[in-house]
């Protein structure tokens, strides 16, 4: 029987070199990332364990971002800590406040290449799948493991193949079509499993659009969202990291999938998607909820905050203004996606538009600072999660959308298709 | 041998819907309080708000589908066991929520059809290595997959890092 791409990229990472859906495997990490949780919770495990030395400080990535810079005493405290265990254990790969979200980061730094295994202690890290690499977020208890043995075990997952051919319309993002996925699958569709994006339209899309539908199958409750390598990951990998040695991982012909699931984008265009409260499987077309007023709209986060996403936020606010009873807040993904953008003029057309431009922070996603949302406000957002309460007070609500339907939203002040502004 | 970590639970029933997500259990911003028992005081705020002050030791939370979903945060069943919660059944779990519960060395079952059977503050004894529950005021029985050889060792430890601790020094 073949092998499907998790299969493969797990089975290059044990010691016999197998691995088959459903069995448990002992796997040796390439890189683990850790953020706040290296702080608050991983050092403290490590202490218990009685572990000194990391097991290698060159494949260990620590990250500053969720309250970045430090929101309170608590998240300061929790970065000194960091700080310190960096320097302790000469760990080599560090970002402090002033790098942005890990997701980003991690891939800008060339930390992630085809075949690689990447855990990181963190949900989303399902977004290195783009990059033809196996990536799973984990917590701290395993995150401690790793950095005391560098290995751990997984159970292999089966996999869903989801094939997607056609083109996005203008003003219809990646976003929309993970989006419309996780509402097709539910929000346990594909508990366990490996999603295998295959097919022209993947094939074709940005480093950035890719990324966004890797970080958001866990929203289905997948374990990874895998992809093969395009031309695009290609030639960010070659630049991000020319000397590394790398080969990319396809699945074999006869592969066994527990389903098998055809997207054409041409038979059946996609309108715009909002996911709706509480749920980011909760998906409509746009046209359901047009017209809903807004307090807050918000651009940013590891699942849209890149380049890609502030240019298309810009194209719709060039020449015009931010609703008046609206705030547009727009965190870029990195420090390197805010210089970007700076170069680019975004950023001089956000502030003239009204919006307000903060630095590279999970900040409002999570519901940290930077945008909290107070008791029974409304916000449109480009991030992952609209669970009651995610962004701030159990009374707001949070729709999903891609960061063209939230930049049209905050000029309208109600939710609005972004088509409507071309 | 049997641990005593994994003697049979008895307990009050805690009973909750499907899809009870991450924030639901533990918001995200409580993370960053590094003491547990006051992040403890904010669990179930959203859903329960008097499940802390209420919650007695060894009470069982019971759930329908995808308990967990979300967020990675081991917080989420640390903050729990921190209440003294003795188990979690649930109709099924999100992977991390699963995953991270036998981490931290508490017991969760997958048991079909929990949440048609059970009614919030019912008593029920639940047998963690069977995998079995039965209903004190109904004298239902009702009984899951048995957990796998694996998860209970780590269980029996009383979590990953204790197991961690056990494998290590039995290799020296």
């Amino acid at each position: 029987m073949g092998k499907t791409l998790a299969e493969k990229m797990l089975a290059t990472h044990t010691e016999k070199g197998k691995a088959s859906a459903g069995e448990i495997v002992d796997a040796s990490i390439d890189l683990l990332m850790v953020h706040e949780v290296l702080g608050s919770r991983i050092i403290p495990i490590l202490k218990e364990m009685g572990v000194k030395k990391i097991w290698d400080p060159t494949k260990v990535l620590v990250v500053n971002d969720h309250w970045a810079p430090a929101s309170d005493t608590q998240s300061a405290e929790i970065h000194i800590r960091n700080r310190q265990f960096v320097k302790e254990q000469g760990i080599t790969h560090f970002c402090d406040v002033n790098c942005g979200i890990c997701h980003q980061v991690l891939p800008e730094m060339g930390l992630v290449k085809p075949g690689d295994l990447v855990i990181g202690s963190d949900s989303h890290s399902t977004t290195y799948g783009a990059f033809n690499a196996f990536s799973t977020g984990l917590a701290a208890t395993d995150s401690a493991l790793i950095l005391a043995t560098g290995k751990c075990w997984f159970r292999v997952p089966e996999s869903m193949k989801i094939r997607i051919k056609g083109q996005l319309p203008e003003m219809v993002m990646s976003k929309d079509l993970i989006l419309k996925i996780v509402s097709d699958l539910g929000v346990n569709g594909a508990n366990y499993r490996s999603i295998e994006f295959h097919g022209p339209t993947v094939e074709s899309m940005s480093v950035a659009s890719r990324m966004t539908m890797c970080n958001m199958t866990v929203e289905a409750g997948a374990k990874c969202g895998l992809m093969m390598a395009n031309d695009a990951v290609k030639e960010w990998v070659t630049t991000r990291n020319p000397s590394a040695q790398w080969t990319p991982v396809a699945p074999d012909k006869d592969a066994h999938y527990v389903a098998d699931i055809d997207i054409d984008l041409d038979a059946e265009p996609l309108d715009p998607i909002v996911a709706l409260p509480h749920s980011p499987a909760n998906g409509k077309p746009v046209s359901e909820v047009e017209g809903l007023h807004v307090d807050q709209a918000f651009i940013g986060s590891c699942t849209n905050g890149r380049l890609e996403d502030l240019e298309i936020a810009a194209r719709i606010l060039k020449g015009r203004k931010v609703h008046q009873d609206v705030r547009l807040i727009i965190t870029p993904a990195s420090q390197e996606t805010y210089v970007d953008a700076l170069r680019a003029g975004y950023i001089d057309t956000f502030l003239s538009a009204g919006a307000v431009f903060t630095n590279s922070t999970c900040g409002a996603c999570i519901g940290g600072h930077l945008g909290v949302l107070g008791p029974g406000e409304i916000c449109i957002s480009s991030t992952n999660r609209n669970f009651r309460g995610r962004m701030g007070h159990p009374d707001s609500k949070v729709y999903l959308a891609s960061p063209a339907t939230v930049a049209a939203t905050a000029v309208k002040g109600v939710i609005t298709d972004p088509r409507r502004l071309i | 041998m049997m641990s005593t970590s994994l003697k049979p639970v008895r307990g009050r029933a805690w009973l909750f819907g499907d899809n009870v997500d991450t924030d639901q259990i533990i918001q995200g911003r409580y993370l960053t309080l590094l003491d547990y028992s006051e992040m403890a005081k904010h669990a179930f705020e959203i859903p329960r708000p008097e499940f802390s002050r209420n919650v007695r030791k060894n009470d069982i939370v019971v759930a329908g589908n995808n308990f967990g979903g979300g967020s990675s945060r081991e917080e989420a069943p640390r903050v729990l066991s921190q209440l003294g919660v003795g188990c979690v059944l649930a109709q099924s779990f999100a992977r991390l929520f699963y995953r991270n519960a036998i981490n931290i060395g508490l017991p969760v079952l997958m048991i079909p059809n929990v949440t048609h059977s059970v009614n919030d503050g019912m008593t029920l004894d639940v047998n963690i290595i069977k995998s079995a529950v039965i209903i004190k005021e109904t004298g239902e029985t009702l009984s899951g997959q048995p957990l796998s050889r694996m998860v209970l060792d780590i269980l029996q430890a009383g979590g990953a890092v204790a197991w961690f601790r056990k494998v290590k020094e039995s290799r020296k």
